[in-house]
């Protein structure tokens, strides 16, 4: 490819092409610098801005719990587990409030029949839209869960409902990834 | 026009297409949510919480514009050295995420679930974003004859 090798016997090429790349690299810095400015903007008019400095799930998950509560810091005791056998049959029997702690948008795609959504990342906003089902059920069990694997949403969730003073609250830790596996029947839509 | 150049530039125009399209895509999906890219770029545990929010607001409006740049024959050349640098920046940070043992989402394409396998996938689709980049930027380089003193 002769179009890009410059030829060593001539120098001036050489330097030609290097100068012709230093310059895309400042265009680039300048497309760069320009983009954050864009983001920023965008992010300025935002209905949910980021703020500048990251905050993590857990810190923004305590934020919107102060918006329900007063009395940070909250009392945690850590959720226990059930398995899947456990789960499906309080899925079937509909023994227990069933709550999915993933994002509605993933709630939406598929979920266990009859579970409601208590997203952790909106968790504040759903669960004033639940308080009538969770007044009406307080008393009865609560099983969480989330993706599975390594997700925490259904541990987090879990934990601010026993903070909010719901007793019987537990993880499905296999969580969607093994309710699906298993060929269970499958929910899609907001179900609300 | 010679018939191995027109096949080159049905090739460049091909490649840039075919970038341009995921980049706009990605650079989209990213604005729509950059929570999710934030939280994803904190899983790579690299940079400290000051830079991650300005990264998840300043990186998917220039990957829009990488991808809106190559889409044009005068500014391809700046789009595919773009897509380059941006390809090689998500490959070390991927790379360095599966050397530490790290399941986590890139988020360079959109949100999922954790998975080594598509970590795996997604460098191996950075190698081939910077190849196809660095092609463009090789063949929009025009040689200039050197002028006489």
């Amino acid at each position: 490819m002769s179009i890009i090798t410059p030829d060593p016997a001539r120098p001036s090429e050489a330097r030609s092409l290097g100068s012709q790349i230093a310059r895309d690299f400042g265009r680039i810095a300048i497309l760069a610098i320009a983009s954050l400015g864009a983001g920023l903007a965008m992010n300025r008019f935002s209905l949910h801005p980021l703020p500048l400095v990251y905050q993590t799930p857990e810190q923004r998950f305590d934020a919107e719990l102060t918006t329900l509560v007063a009395a940070p810091p909250f009392e945690v005791a850590s959720a226990a587990t059930v398995g899947l056998e456990e789960f499906r049959s309080a899925v079937g029997g509909k023994s227990a409030l069933i709550f999915d702690a993933r994002p509605s948008v993933f709630f939406e795609k598929g979920h266990v029949p009859g579970a409601l959504n208590l997203a952790r990342d909106d968790f504040a906003h759903d669960y004033r839209g639940l308080a009538g089902v969770l007044q009406a059920a307080h008393d009865k069990p609560i099983i969480v869960y989330c993706s599975g694997g390594e997700c925490r949403d259904s541990r987090l969730v879990a934990d601010a409902l026993l903070s909010l003073g719901f007793g019987n609250v537990r993880v499905f830790s296999g969580g969607w990834d093994a309710w699906s596996a298993a060929g269970l029947p499958a929910s899609t839509g907001s179900g609300h | 026009m010679h018939p191995d150049n027109s096949r080159r530039n049905y090739a460049v125009l091909a490649v840039s297409v075919a970038v341009a399209a995921l980049f706009i895509y990605a650079g989209i999906d990213k604005i729509r949510n950059p929570q999710q890219f934030a939280d994803s770029t904190a899983g790579f545990a690299l940079l400290p919480a000051v830079l991650i929010n300005l990264l998840a607001l300043g990186l998917p409006p220039f990957e829009l514009a990488c991808g809106v740049l190559l889409l044009a024959p005068p500014t391809r050349r700046v789009g595919a050295l773009a897509v380059a640098v941006v390809s090689v920046m998500f490959f070390a940070a991927l790379a360095s995420a599966l050397l530490r043992g790290l399941t986590l989402d890139c988020g360079c394409f959109g949100a999922g679930a954790p998975s080594r396998p598509r970590m795996w996938l997604e460098l191996a689709l950075d190698v081939a974003l910077f190849s196809g980049a660095l092609f463009v930027y090789l063949r929009s380089i025009t040689r200039r004859p050197a002028r006489a003193a």
